[in-house]
């Protein structure tokens, strides 16, 4: 069964290692840049002050990492109970979908009953959701992958379909659903700048999560699951209904993800508004080693990363694509990481066979 | 009725190509044990390379081969990943596409200054062929003939794969690689290699497929053109249980989905979205059902 596993080392390590390879992408991204002919240390530099040069441009990056941290958490739960959940982003969209139906038709309801209620409607949508492909990964074993891709391109069409016939905005061209009512938009924390109340909610879920993972028997189980499944089968443990809470959980998260954004930044359901949100929680799940702490690093570093990249493509004229061509270089050495140990260990044991 | 018939016959047939040639891709990795779903990522490469190259120097067969050639090169740097590096099949997979999105979208960008889609005038897509008896025959006739020349070498690339896989030593190593890779490596074969070449032969095949892609369908390339083909194809690989021949005819059958909710927009008033689910959702079914056929024989 492939399963993306890693050995526990110190969070020092960790960090170090992440650093490192970090680095390195920047180092091939540096290297893209200066061969299509433009100036790589004039687009870092624009990158890097836009993305934490003051106190505007660091929330602006905390803003682009709140999807992030979601999306993140939800790959991340689930790759780490060894299910290779590549459907967040069919959750994101149809648990937007759900949060910007509350937002627009249960109007009459004051703020703080209506922003949880959004949210648990995008959480549970989005979580049902994830518990298609997970009942026939833990039933029928069918694989897992293939089902969530597919459910993905599922999700979006239908949510697209919802937004451009019954809940077309009336007297709009453009594909979008009517604007949620005042009481449901996120409070902004720090004008001008989008940053709103679906940051701290995503710092609870990063909390929540740790909780759940540590101090819990489904942590436990799930944890189990990811690492030794046949010892797990044969402690006892219930893998499969392990792996439908898994997959609701994660599916409940990308629901979140999506809600946040509709609540918080676009106050309605765009038709394609995300610019795959759900696939840069998978860098961010694994670039973090599946761990909530983890994920919630990588997501700040990636939204400071795309926060920035954005100016940097106004400002110099690299595109912003180079992000994502940072993100594939850098899932490449983190998955190659753990070789480089192998590779010392090998070398230790010729070493031995020669002496 | 018939010209109905023929008319998504004949799409079936065109649209099916693609897919096809990146499920034969699909084989030979299953055939040596590797599950490759770095397929998307090369097929999108391929099409990327076909157009640029096609259109700068004048020759859609030499987009074809630049498109084969790119997909192996993606191939190459995959397989050194997961063979050489020993990554994680499936991270690294991932990897390989969402490096083709970026690097697709970034050169799109800094070669021609433009987003979404690059669609050069003149760009001449591939030559049709006509089969001078075969296009009398009613019915059949007008479905097979006429396609793409492409599309004819990847009913000859079938053959071939089949071909190779069964009828040839080379074919027998591969199939033992994959088999047990244990038992293989005891017996002296150079498992690495062969997986290697597997690999590799998966994204000249994948190349191709994106070459039809943008050369042969519509003469442009647009981002993510693949849109989620290369699962289709690995589906498809499933179904066929990694063998050429079923695995090309599981294509057809997703393929003629695809070409009814094409027809069902253009005829149907319904909204083209809920059509389009239909190919995924199948994709669904037949892997449930496969998943349920396996327990049912083994339950045995």
């Amino acid at each position: 069964m492939n399963q993306v596993t890693f050995r526990w080392r110190s969070p020092l390590f960790n960090i170090v290692q992440a650093l490192i390879t970090l680095a390195v992408a920047l180092l091939m991204g540096a290297l893209v840049i200066q061969v299509s002919g433009k100036d790589a240390l004039g687009a870092y530099r624009t990158l890097f002050t836009t993305a934490l040069g003051s106190r505007l441009s660091i929330a602006d990056s905390l803003l682009a990492s709140t999807p992030l941290i979601f999306t993140g958490l939800a790959t991340a739960i689930a790759f780490r109970a060894g299910v290779f959940n590549v459907g967040v982003e069919g959750s994101l969209y149809l648990g937007a979908f759900a949060a910007a139906w509350v937002g627009f038709t249960w109007t009459a309801l004051p703020g703080f009953l209506l922003i949880p209620l959004a949210f648990l409607a995008a959480g549970m949508v989005g979580g049902v959701w994830g518990l298609l492909p997970g009942y026939l990964k833990a039933y029928l074993r069918v694989d897992e992958i293939v089902t969530t891709i597919m459910l993905n391109y599922v999700a979006i069409l239908f949510t697209s379909y919802l937004v451009n016939y019954p809940f077309l905005a009336p007297g709009l061209a453009n594909s979008m659903s009517p604007k949620i009512v005042p009481a449901a938009q996120l409070p902004r924390l720090m004008k001008p700048s989008q940053l709103n109340l679906a940051f701290p909610i995503a710092l609870l879920c990063v909390l929540a999560l740790w909780f759940l993972m540590r101090r819990t028997t489904l942590g436990y189980e799930l944890r189990m699951a990811g690492d030794n499944p046949i010892f797990a089968r044969w402690a006892g443990m219930p893998v499969a209904r392990t792996i439908l809470q898994v997959m609701f959980i994660s599916g409940f998260l990308g629901g979140l993800a999506g809600a946040g954004q509709v609540l918080g930044v676009n106050y309605r359901f765009v038709d394609g508004f995300s610019p795959g949100y759900g696939f840069d929680g998978i860098t961010v799940a694994l670039l973090g080693r599946n761990t909530p702490l983890g994920s919630l690093l990588a997501a700040l570093l990636f939204g400071a990363l795309r926060s920035g990249g954005s100016t940097m493509e106004l400002f110099t004229d690299v595109p912003r694509d180079l992000i994502r061509v940072l993100e594939a270089t850098i899932i490449f050495f983190v998955s190659a990481q753990f070789t480089f140990e192998f590779l010392r260990r090998r070398r230790a044991l010729q070493d031995l066979s020669a002496s | 009725m018939t010209k109905t018939l023929i008319h998504v016959g004949f799409a079936t047939l065109r649209m099916t190509t693609p897919l096809v040639l990146a499920a034969l891709g699909g084989v030979f990795s299953q055939q040596v044990g590797l599950l490759n779903i770095a397929l998307e990522g090369m097929m999108l490469m391929g099409a990327f390379a076909a157009v640029v190259v096609a259109a700068a120097v004048g020759s859609s067969v030499v987009g074809v081969g630049a498109a084969a050639l790119v997909g192996l090169l993606t191939a190459l740097i995959f397989a050194f990943f997961v063979i050489h590096l020993r990554a994680d099949l499936i991270v690294a997979g991932l990897a390989v596409n969402i490096l083709a999105l970026g690097l697709t979208a970034y050169l799109l960008q800094v070669l021609f200054n433009t987003r979404g889609a690059y669609a050069p005038k003149d760009l001449e897509g591939l030559g049709s062929l006509t089969i001078p008896l075969l296009d009398q025959v009613p019915l059949l006739g007008p479905m097979l003939s006429g396609h793409k020349w492409l599309v004819y070498v990847t009913w000859l690339l079938v053959f071939l794969s089949w071909l190779v896989l069964y009828r040839t030593p080379l074919g027998i190593h591969i199939r033992a690689v994959g088999e047990h890779r244990e038992a293989a490596e005891t017996a002296g074969l150079p498992v690495k290699r062969i997986q290697y070449l597997a690999l590799l032969t998966s994204g000249f095949l994948s190349g191709l497929a994106g070459a039809q892609l943008s050369l042969g369908n519509l003469t442009l390339f647009s981002e993510n053109m693949s849109n989620g083909r290369g699962f289709m194809a690995l589906a498809a690989v499933f179904f066929g249980q990694a063998r050429p021949l079923p695995t090309a005819l599981a294509c057809l059958l997703f393929g003629v989905f695809e070409a009814v909710q094409i027809r069902l927009q253009m005829t149907v008033q319904i909204p083209n979205q809920l059509p389009q689910m239909l190919p995924y959702l199948i994709i669904v079914v037949v892997l449930t059902v496969l998943s349920l056929r396996e327990r049912r024989l083994s339950a045995r």
